[in-house]
């Protein structure tokens, strides 16, 4: 299954661990879809970063085409 | 739904129904579809109507008797259609555009005695089903008495046209032919199916018994002999006789060859009645436009100027209310196709969905409905079929669902005796919207209820499940009435005051074992509180709910309550009956919020006045706007002298999630006097925000509590992200299904939020 980055260079940075977010692969699910994609995450502690253009554009177009499946 | 409970679904709806003309036309001409292209000047398109469906248009079209003219609609409004005239007009300033295809040739020996128009008609309609005809007539030329009898009309080259069309389809053609007895004997022999047309044979030369003729088949008592046109009893001769005689016997005869049923399904050939239903009402008048000579017919424009006169006789009564067919461009008949093959896809894409969930449910269209078409009992069942099979897609009604789990829960039901009794004659029961919105209101209704009336009253917060049944959710809403006819039990059965018309018609319709009444009923028949707002000079314009569309006697109280009070009232341009709905209804406004938006502006659009009156919550909320004054009538009855009922903000999702809760807890304290329980800490944290961003929650569906309940958790774990360049953090929470995220900052005594959104994706399960 081939990934698609999302992960774009974003001021966010993780405040536990103090650390600035880095590629990273993520393996998300829907409604017993998997996707392999990329998004931000922090090194130290795994936290992902789902943007909001992400979460109300692609994310949600994905979503509600697997909800009609 | 299956196959014939679709195929009664669609019987009802008759917006497919031939139009009066077209169904009153012996041959079906499209007569409206021609008055639409020659109103526009589309010369072309129209004749290409005629084409399709008139054997010898460059005859017929000049001549044709119009026997549709008596049952055109335009008549209730002024004149009928001069429709006859309008082909000729039409006829004569065009060619022929359009040839109906020939079929491969068939075999089977076919003739036709007699060209007049009929004979003429069966001979084409035969040669083109591939049964090439030999025409035969005993006069030199073709079209029987009709020469004669049209005069100038129609010149003579129509029929060397003619005569080039029928050879042009391989018909054969005898002219001048002797004919006696025994030739046509001989004839019974060579063919193997005959056609007599009287127009131009004499009966004198048949061999057998004419006898009688079958109307329906045209068949004669003689094995393969058929025989039409002429003139019929003692009506006047008409053209159109001929032609329909013509094609009804070579449908006949082409059967006869094949040997299967001359009878069946010939219901809808000749003039029909038809189903078809416009409303007139509202149609300017208009007399016909005569042509100024009536030798040369119709000039361009006196030909525009009268088919432009056409009404284009259609249904569309639902769909000209409804702002959901509207906005899918279905009519009812198309709209249930679409569910059917919605439901039937096994693989793929079900791309309907969205459509059957944002129905309102209303059933406004079944009351327009000529057949009442059931368009939401149609949706509604389509909905509890795709729950039960796991098609229903999850984000469509969770958040309603949600809220009212929500509604049900701890946090915000209550049943409880009156205080200081502990027995109820009555239960107050506002439901949960009512209770959301207008929490103050609920409180001085609920007193004032308790002062004026006997026996006990006590006080029930909750839901009557509506959401749920709406949703499709049928054993969730089972289990949410059930478990209220238990507690109601538990109070000693009493008499269930309803202040929500949605809520009437939920019991009314799934419980009728329960006692209820309304509560517009109930404050009718009581003396009415002292009004403590300025009451306005000018009148409100009442809005019925949707739900009260069969609660007569609540839309009467109502009145009443508003004359009692001196409260000036008008009528929306349509309401009581059929009402629209404001968007909540059927969960639309979730399922489909664009649509909800525009249901709203429907309903309100349905005033007379600028000022509006509404008497449910919803219909209050969806409709109360910038520029919308509305007031709701309980709050007029108890209006908080601080608060104008007019312009009373709108509440919002946010609000009235919270006030319910907060109805609960401060009627706990101040009427039962019990201890405040502690709410959840997350509530707690003040959170301020632009009203646009107020706006974006609503929007997207989240609460100001998801947001609470997101900084919260990141605040005291301190799992969050943070942008050193504005200070701003952004954390997310994942309650159940959803997760929700919020970008916020830091403020003096809480925090600021700067955005809000969600998503349903399942991100890998962080190990902190
Ligand atoms: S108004 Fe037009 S569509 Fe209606 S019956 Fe007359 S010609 Fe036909
Ligand atoms: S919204 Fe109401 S009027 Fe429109 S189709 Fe549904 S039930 Fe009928
Ligand atoms: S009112 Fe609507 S459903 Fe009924 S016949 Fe007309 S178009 Fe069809
Ligand atoms: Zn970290």
């Amino acid at each position: 299954m081939s990934t698609f980055s999302f992960a774009e260079a974003t001021e966010w940075r993780c405040a536990a661990c103090d650390q600035p977010l880095q590629p990273a692969k993520v393996r998300v699910t829907y409604l017993n879809s998997v996707f392999n994609v990329e998004l931000m995450v922090c090194p130290a502690c795994d936290f992902i970063l789902v943007p909001e253009n992400l979460a109300t554009g692609k994310m949600l177009e994905v979503e509600q085409l697997l909800e009609d499946k | 739904m299956d196959q014939s409970q679709l195929r009664a679904l669609e019987a009802l709806c008759i917006q497919e129904e031939m139009p009066f003309c077209t169904a009153a036309c012996p041959i079906h001409v499209d007569a409206r579809g021609l008055m639409a292209c020659l109103a526009k000047d589309e010369l072309r398109e129209a004749r290409k109507i005629l084409d399709r469906t008139m054997p010898f248009p460059e005859i017929l079209g000049r001549i044709c008797d119009q026997p549709c003219r008596p049952f055109c609609k335009r008549a209730e409004i002024g004149d009928p259609l001069a429709i006859g005239p309008l082909e000729r007009y039409c006829v004569s300033v065009t060619g022929t555009v359009l040839k109906p295809p020939k079929l491969p040739i068939k075999g089977g020996a076919v003739a036709v005695l007699g060209a007049g128009f009929s004979g003429m008609t069966a001979a084409l309609d035969l040669s083109r089903k591939g049964r090439p005809a030999t025409l035969i007539t005993a006069r030199a030329r073709l079209g029987g008495s009709l020469p004669d009898r049209a005069g100038a009309l129609l010149p003579p080259e129509v029929f060397d046209q003619a005569e080039a069309t029928l050879k042009g389809y391989g018909a054969d053609i005898v002219k001048g032919a002797s004919l006696d007895r025994e030739t046509v004997d001989s004839f019974l022999e060579k063919y193997d199916v005959i056609y007599f047309d009287w127009d131009d044979f004499d009966r004198d030369l048949l061999p057998f018994s004419s006898g009688t003729t079958d109307p329906v088949t045209l068949a004669l008592e003689q094995k393969g002999c058929f025989g039409g046109g002429g003139v019929e009893g003692d009506k006047p001769f008409s053209v159109m006789h001929q032609a329909e005689n013509g094609r009804r016997a070579a449908l006949s005869m082409e059967r006869y060859l094949q040997g299967v049923s001359l009878t069946a399904q010939r219901e809808k050939e000749g003039a029909c009645p038809t189903r078809m239903y416009t409303v007139t009402e509202g149609i300017p008048r208009a007399s016909e436009i005569t042509a100024a000579s009536p030798i040369d017919g119709y000039t361009a424009e006196e030909a525009r100027a009268e088919a432009a006169r056409c009404i284009y006789c259609e249904c569309l009564e639902c769909v000209k209310k409804c702002a959901y067919l509207q906005e899918f461009q279905e009519y009812p008949k198309t709209l249930v196709r679409k569910i059917y093959n919605n439901q039937a896809i096994v693989q793929g894409t079900r791309s309907a969905n969205r459509m059957i969930n944002s129905c309102s449910l209303c059933w406004q269209c079944t009351v327009i409905c000529p057949n009442d078409f059931p368009v939401a009992e149609v949706c509604h069942a389509t909905r509890q079929e795709m729950v039960a099979t796991g098609h229903m897609p999850p984000s469509a009604h969770a958040f309603a669902l949600g809220e009212m789990e929500y509604t049900l829960g701890e946090d915000c039901a209550l049943i409880r005796h009156q205080p200081g009794t502990t027995a109820s004659r009555y239960l107050f029961f506002p439901g949960c919207q009512l209770a959301g919105t207008y929490p103050d209101t609920v409180e001085r209704s609920y007193t004032y209820l308790t002062q004026h009336l006997e026996g006990g009253i006590g006080l029930f917060l909750s839901c009557c499940g509506a959401p749920a049944d709406w949703a499709g959710q049928s054993e969730l809403f089972s289990d949410v009435l059930s478990d209220l006819k238990t507690l109601v039990g538990q109070m000693g059965k009493p008499t269930l005051i309803v202040a929500c018309s949605s809520c009437l018609a939920i019991f009314g319709k799934h419980a009728p074992d329960l006692e209820v009444m309304s509560l517009w009923q109930v404050l009718d028949a009581l003396p009415l509180p002292e009004i403590r707002f300025d009451i306005p000079k000018t009148p409100l314009t009442i809005h019925d709910p949707c739900t009260a569309r069969y609660q007569e006697g609540v839309r009467a109280s109502v009145r009443s309550i508003c004359a009692k009070i001196g409260l000036p009232v008008t009528e929306t341009t349509i309401g009581a009956e059929l009402a629209d709905c404001c968007g909540y209804g059927g969960l639309m406004q979730f399922a489909n919020r664009p649509l909800g938006g525009k249901a709203a502006d429907l309903k309100a659009g349905r005033s007379t006045t600028d000022e509006g009156l509404a008497y449910c919550a919803m219909c209050r909320e969806n409709m109360v706007g910038s520029k919308t004054h509305m007031a709701h009538l309980l709050d007029c009855l108890f209006a908080d002298p601080k608060k104008d009922p007019l312009t009373r903000a709108r509440v919002g999702l946010s609000g009235r999630h919270e006030q319910r809760a907060r109805l609960k807890a401060r009627l706990q304290s101040t009427l039962w006097q019990d201890p405040a329980e502690s709410s959840a800490p997350h509530r707690a944290i003040r959170l301020e925000m632009d009203d646009e961003i107020r706006v974006l929650l609503e929007e997207r569906l989240i609460l100001v509590e998801d947001m609470q309940k997101v900084i919260h958790q990141a605040e005291t774990t301190g799992r969050y992200l943070h942008n050193p360049a504005n200070g701003r953090r952004l954390a997310s929470f994942k309650p159940a299904v959803v997760t929700y995220w919020a970008e916020y900052e830091p403020a003096d005594d809480g925090f600021i939020l700067h955005s809000g959104y969600s998503h349903r994706m399942q991100l890998p399960e962080a190990d902190s």
